[in-house]
């Protein structure tokens, strides 16, 4: 995934057929990271702690659903994609970019705790016919997740 | 005897010597940003560059404490804000708490 043009608002990415697949294979993943993982406190002393996490996870479901919802239609827009002889080029604009930033990191993430939160020095070990598609969401949605940054830095420098 | 230091008082303030619990509204809580092996180091830099909206110097040094010492503390910030800011980052799959500044 090449960036091929950057303006104030609005970024322009050129991908191979097979980048475009993957990009999309692993937008579907989303939502990887499972309910209630996220705590507000680690030592638990805030007052109305209860009440307080609750609304928490709710938010983030809330938030969660509306993701799933977007990305939908995100996929499904004919227009999202246009075809070239080398593959497809992706127009977003920056919001869209933040946003598919989150949704990246959520399948990342959500991959590393299915995988048990392995160190990283640990990764390799837990490398078998089982856990492949687990490693292979978690690495691919971070590299395209360093694209989109560089991509941002680009248009910041 | 010991010496005691008598108060100075500025004009306009109002001395109290009584002690008020910590209110909602004070800025009694820390918003913390734990390590994990998982997050990229460009993207927590990015994520509290959008969250706080800190120059990228500021957030790389944040990022930079979190990576080294194993967590950093972002804000220090009344209930309600704190909570709002660790609402942020999790939607961006940080690992952050808030915690009572003790």
């Amino acid at each position: 995934m090449k960036l091929i043009r950057v303006t104030k608002s609005n970024f322009l990415f050129q991908l191979g057929k097979r980048e475009k697949h993957l990009l999309t294979q692993v937008l579907r993943l989303y939502p990887r990271i499972p309910p209630a993982t996220f705590r507000l406190s680690k030592s638990g002393k805030l007052p109305d702690a209860e009440a307080n996490q609750r609304l928490l996870d709710e938010s983030l479901a809330e938030q969660r659903e509306h993701n799933r919802k977007t990305l939908q239609d995100f996929l499904a827009d004919p227009r999202r994609f246009t075809d070239t002889e080398a593959g497809s080029r992706l127009s977003l604009s920056r919001s869209e970019l933040e946003w598919l930033l989150q949704i990246l990191n959520d399948v990342r993430v959500g991959s590393w705790i299915i995988l048990g939160s392995p160190e990283q020095a640990m990764e390799f070990k837990l490398l078998n016919e089982k856990t492949a598609a687990d490693f292979w969401a978690m690495e691919m949605s971070g590299q395209f997740q360093m694209r989109f940054l560089e991509a941002l830095e680009k248009r910041e420098a | 005897m010991a010496e005691t230091a008598t108060p100075e008082v500025t004009p306009g303030t109002i001395e109290t010597t009584e002690e008020k619990p910590k209110s909602n509204l004070e800025p009694g809580y820390l918003v913390v940003c734990w390590n994990d092996p998982v997050n990229y180091m460009d993207y927590v830099t990015h994520v509290f560059q959008v969250v706080f909206g800190w120059a990228r110097k500021k957030a790389e040094f944040h990022m930079l404490q979190v990576h080294e010492q194993g967590k950093s503390i972002l804000k220090r910030d009344s209930m309600e804000k704190a909570e709002h800011y660790v609402h942020q980052l999790q939607r961006y799959s940080l690992h952050a708490t808030m915690e009572r500044d003790e």
